[in-house]
């Protein structure tokens, strides 16, 4: 076995801007060769697995005022991008008010990685785990670009992350608490749920992450279902169709069927080694129905889950 | 937004970096983004630190940042300026003490090559630090970044707990 002391050719210089403008402004300056770098795991994996090159020069965020720490003000929270994962599942306030985010955080890596790792780099990665329950949670994103500052549903986003031109730094997570969605709309509780399948139970990158979250009423009617699934290098993505099946309807063996059907039409993950596209849809549509029915049937027992 | 325009570059020339290291200040002088693993054993010689997957996925090269966890070849040399940095080398706190862990390692039998253990010991410590008396479900979960493939995880559990009780007699 061959042994090396660094990566093969370069070692990157860092540079460490103040604040947003200046991040812009040497990314625009080093173009590709400039890579904006928070806990670096995830550039890490890239580099060592060949696919993606170390470049000459690493923008490090971690000197910005402002990008670490999570604000919570009038029903919303803010995230930093800077934010740890292992703090963010420790944080009381996401814990209570995006359980289903917390979850999500807590079967990322393992806790070294966690201690490094930030929500920002997850969701820039565009197929971070964090994104399903983060689209569920209609989660929006605050972005700088240079001289101006701009926010995007992150479904929207996923849905082309490519396509928006020119340097774009993330600044923030917004999202609106549940609980304050519907303030004197219809009653019942939220329900939600998160899944990640792996092919070991823990500590595993995931094949298929699924999401799902709605608010059941006494009569067992399900309003405001939201959807999402992704993993690997799939890019999440919320299941509207499967939605609009869920929506106003109960959750009975046929609507399920129905359900499953629709997230087999709709979500398109690819094929890898390890396991393929038909079986990761599959999967995606069998755990969406298995806890669909879970979460209503413990609605019924009045299990509080 | 303040418009800065001399942003500071990390390198200019042959940069420093200085940390506490065991308790210890130290000064480095190397790439900023050389890996914090290389640092150690190379540059400082300090060999218990292990080289295993280099991916993240082993745990052998763990470290204590600031207290907690992290994999030494993930972290590069600018991520550890001006913290404080623990290895196995100084997790006892003293040149011949045995940490309460390393203790427990050695009377349970928690380690059959012993490739694994440093990296074992500075996860189990963390852990105790922060949780005094974990529950078996929170030992494998701050394990969970720290493969073994030859004793297997019965011994080094047990260790574990057995650490645990050690702390409650010093305490007690
Ligand atoms: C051992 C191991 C296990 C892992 N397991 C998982 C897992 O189970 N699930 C999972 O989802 N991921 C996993 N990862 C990947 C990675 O740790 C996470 O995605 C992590 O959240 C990335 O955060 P980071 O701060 O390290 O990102 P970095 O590596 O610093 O950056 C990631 C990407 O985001 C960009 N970026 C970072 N911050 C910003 C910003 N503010 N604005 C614009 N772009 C930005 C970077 O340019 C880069 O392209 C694992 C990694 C390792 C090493």
């Amino acid at each position: 076995m061959a042994m090396k002391e660094q990566a093969p050719g370069r070692c990157p210089e860092v540079w460490r801007p103040r604040d947003a403008a200046e991040a812009c402004r040497l990314k625009t300056a080093f173009g590709p060769d400039g890579v904006f770098t928070a806990g670096g795991t995830l550039l890490r994996t890239q580099w060592e697995s060949g696919s993606a090159a170390m470049p000459g020069t690493l923008i490090d965020l971690t000197a910005i005022p402002g990008l670490a720490g999570i604000r919570a003000d009038e029903g919303q929270l803010v995230i930093g991008p800077l934010v740890k994962l292992s703090e963010l599942m420790r944080t009381e306030a996401v814990a209570t008010a995006f359980p289903l985010l917390a979850e999500a955080v807590r079967r990322i890596g393992a806790p070294s990685v966690r201690n490094l790792a930030t929500i920002g780099g997850n969701v820039a990665s565009a197929v971070g785990d964090a994104l399903p329950a983060l689209l569920v949670h209609e989660a929006e994103l605050l972005w700088h670009t240079g001289g101006r500052t701009e926010t995007t549903a992150l479904e929207d986003w996923l849905a082309d992350p490519g396509r928006a031109q020119g340097v774009r730094l993330l600044t923030g997570i917004r999202l609106k608490r549940t609980d304050a969605e519907a303030p004197g709309g219809p009653p019942g509780r939220i329900v939600g749920a998160y899944r990640k399948l792996g092919r070991r139970e823990a500590f595993t990158p995931s094949l298929v992450t699924i999401a799902v979250l709605g608010r059941l009423s006494e009569d067992g009617t399900l309003t405001g279902v939201r959807m999402a699934a992704g993993g690997g290098s799939a890019v999440p993505m919320r299941l509207r169709a499967a939605e609009t099946v869920l929506e106003g309807a109960r959750v009975t063996p046929d609507a399920l069927v129905r359900v499953s059907e629709a997230v087999l039409a709709e979500y398109r993950p690819a094929s890898d080694a390890f396991a393929g596209a038909e079986y990761r849809r599959t999967a995606a549509a069998n755990l969406i129905a298995a806890e669909w029915l879970r979460l209503a049937g413990a609605g019924r027992e009045g299990d509080g889950r | 937004m303040i418009d800065r325009t001399n942003p500071v570059p990390v390198q200019t020339g042959s940069p420093v970096f200085a940390f506490t290291l065991n308790g210890e200040p130290v000064a480095v002088t190397a790439p900023p983004s050389r890996r914090l693993l290389d640092v150690l054993r190379h540059d400082l010689l300090l060999t218990g630190t292990k080289i295993g997957c280099e991916i993240g996925r082993c745990g052998a090269c763990m470290v204590l940042l600031d207290g907690k966890p992290v994999n030494a070849c993930l972290t590069m040399l600018y991520q550890v300026e001006g913290r404080r940095v623990t290895t196995i080398e100084g997790i006892a706190g003293g040149k011949d003490a045995l940490h309460g862990v390393q203790r427990a390692f050695l009377e349970e039998g928690g380690y059959q090559c012993g490739y694994c253990t440093p990296g074992m010991i500075v996860s189990a410590a963390a852990l105790l630090a922060e949780r005094p008396d974990p529950t078996d479900e929170e030992i494998i979960e701050a394990l969970s970044g720290n493969l073994c493939r030859c004793t297997g995880y019965g011994g080094i559990l047990r260790a574990v707990r057995r650490a645990a009780a050690i702390g409650r007699e010093a305490d007690g």
